[in-house]
């Protein structure tokens, strides 16, 4: 922040005493030790974000599409778990009336959301953001779309103001795939992250599994059964059309893609038992990177590329493996349980999420890639098929514990587990598009 | 708020392990508009239409021809959960469809693989295959030329029954027999 001293004297100087001194701080850095020791009076425990979630007041835009703009902020920001919004009720300020850090100091709120809205032919948002520990405006930024997107338009505000907040970049505008069967009908399904304006796309072919997006998000890899063949199919997003890339005998499962080629890596039994390939599009060379007598599957490439996480029952049940890309130093991770499956790397590589059976139940687990860190995120009903957002803070996945297997989402630690696919729709194999 | 950017401050103070770096970096990357916001003009953000416009996807693929399928003449064998062995007791079962094979010397047979629906889909599509093929291989050993037997895989895609219950599971870990093209009696 580059009045970052000044204004953390004014951010005390504002009177948010309830902090508790920051102790942490000192053992890391001599740095801020310059600082008196009222100054450093920020606390935040990061193993807990429960402990330190910013109130955030947000107006209702006014019309009808202000309101909906101000519903979708405040289920984005809120749901990050990094903010609590202070309803409206409390608010003795206007949105008409200037911002003054007085009115909400009392509150105890610490930023503040207003904005105009003109509905003509197109839609036309101005939308500002206040600091009320610094007294002033954050952003101050002009939106216009055609009417009907005005969800995505939200979107765009919510990343804006938590990139303004926060400094990163948030996933608000993501979106997740999923397999969608509706009267024995399966097709994909194309929603926002929270799961609005879903669409299917229009295949043609009733049994679809495992989408996987390129890393560019423009296109996916999914496996189809058509004539009694296991193919992989390629979609491209920006043409909408589906070619088959792969086929032969036995069963074809679609994989992961590379990070820095156009290649991917798949599930194929051509050979016999179900083995490790990867294949690249450009050129269709094919290089088989597992053997074994039994199941080798659901690989994923790790997000620098030189590591793969899959499932093999090499060891008597399904359990979680790494190997370096190659198909070499083949390691277990998974010791606890007899069915593990279904692994996804976060995107730093630094925890592996999957599926695993406990008493009788698939649960959304974590780990770290040595195998310590075990910790299982769901409770309820089944769960299976994680996928993380791509800054790592959610996990999308597949649920049937409100009978009707659906696409649920959650913050990665387990909190705020919450469905977003329509009850009516069975719905799985969900996977959180990178950008 | 300034909680928010020490906070990943503190996470890439954590990780990077460099303490002048983790203070320094968010007052960096704060945009310099940020004082200046209040006499400036609005930013301008316009919110377009992506894709094509296209609704559908269109395949590239040509339909393939149906082949002439017959079900029914042989009855399921069932695995037990997570296991792929042939069990004994269907071993006389699979004799009569090898004989009947030897008779039918044009027919080809088509060996599904199923699962019940407690794994993960992509695991139980691996299952169903190895299920299918242990049947093939038992049918091979028996004198069925393999060039005649196909195997293919639902996994838990085909479900015969959807109750949660073992009766229901266990119908549904079975391999089932379609004979293909010109069939016999």
């Amino acid at each position: 922040m580059r009045n970052s001293y000044k204004g953390q004297r004014k951010y005390v100087a504002h009177g948010s005493t309830g902090r508790i001194i920051l102790i942490v701080f000192f053992l890391f850095t001599f740095h801020l030790s310059l600082l008196t020791a009222s100054e450093a009076k920020v606390y935040i425990d990061i193993t807990s974000p429960a402990a330190m979630k910013v109130p955030i007041a947000i107006f209702d835009l006014p019309g009808s599409s202000g309101k909906e703009i101000s519903r979708v902020l405040r289920d984005d920001l809120v749901f990050t778990g990094l903010f609590t919004y202070v309803d409206k009720a409390a608010y003795v300020e206007s949105q008409s009336q200037p911002f003054n850090p007085a009115n909400w100091t009392p509150l105890g709120v610490e930023t503040v959301v207003k904005g105009t809205v003109s509905e003509g032919k197109n839609l036309t948002v101005s939308v500002r953001l206040y600091d009320v520990t610094d007294g002033k405006e954050v952003l101050n930024k002009e939106y216009q779309s055609e009417k009907s997107l005005v969800r995505p338009l939200a979107h765009t505000i919510a990343n804006d103001i938590y990139r303004a907040l926060t400094g990163q970049k948030g996933v608000f505008r993501t979106r997740i795939m999923f397999v969608g069967e509706r009267a024995g009908a399966k097709d994909l399904y194309l929603a926002d992250w929270d799961g609005h304006r879903s669409r299917k796309l229009g295949l043609k072919a009733s049994i679809i599994l495992s989408p996987h997006w390129s890393f560019d998000g423009n296109k996916a890899v999914y496996s189809s059964e058509r004539g009694r063949q296991w193919g992989i199919y390629l979609l491209d997003f920006q043409r909408m059309t589906e070619k088959r890339i792969f086929v032969s005998r036995g069963t074809n499962l679609a994989g992961d893609f590379f990070p820095n080629k156009n290649a991917f890596v798949f599930s194929s039994s051509k050979e016999g038992a179900p083995d490790l390939f990867t294949y690249n599009i450009d050129n269709g060379s094919l290089t088989r990177i597992t053997s074994s007598y039994g199941i080798d599957v659901s690989p994923a490439v790790s997000p620098d590329g030189t590591s793969i996480a899959f499932v093999s029952d090499r060891g008597g049940s399904p359990q979680i493996y790494v190997m370096r890309s190659d198909g070499s130093e083949v390691r277990r991770v998974t010791f606890e349980g007899n069915y593990n499956t279904s692994p996804v790397w976060s995107p730093t590589g630094d925890r592996i999420a999957f599926s695993g059976r406990r008493g009788g139940k698939n649960q959304i687990c974590i780990v770290k890639p040595d195998g310590s860190g075990l910790t299982q995120l769901t409770e309820s009903g089944n769960n299976e098929d994680p996928s993380f957002s791509p800054d790592g803070r959610y996990l999308v996945f597949t649920s049937d514990r409100d009978r009707t297997k659906g696409v649920y989402i959650m913050r990665a630690n387990g909190e705020s587990q919450m469905r977003v696919t329509p009850k009516d729709l069975k719905a799985f194999g969900p996977r959180w598009s990178p950008n | 708020m300034k909680r928010l950017l020490v906070l990943f401050a503190l996470v890439a103070l954590v990780s990077a392990g460099c303490a002048k770096k983790a203070v320094t970096r968010p007052e960096a990357e704060q945009p310099a508009e940020k004082k200046e916001a209040a006499e400036k003009a609005p930013e301008k953000v316009t919110e377009q239409k992506v894709a094509s416009g296209k609704e559908s996807v269109k395949s590239l693929e040509k339909e393939t021809a149906g082949v002439e399928e017959k079900e029914g003449l042989f009855k399921d064998i069932n695995f037990e959960f997570d296991k792929y062995d042939v069990k004994s007791e269907y071993k006389s079962e699979l004799k009569s469809i090898a004989e009947w094979m030897t008779k039918n010397s044009g027919a080809k047979l088509s060996i599904e693989g199923h699962c019940d629906d407690r794994g993960t889909n992509e695991y139980n599509l691996a299952l169903g295959d190895r299920r299918a093929k242990a049947v093939k291989d038992y049918l091979v050993s028996l004198g069925v030329p393999a060039a005649r037997l196909q195997t293919i895989s639902y996994g838990e895609e085909k479900p015969l029954c959807t109750e949660q219950t073992e009766e229901c599971w266990a119908k549904n870990r079975r391999a089932h027999f379609v004979v293909l093209g010109k069939a016999g009696k």
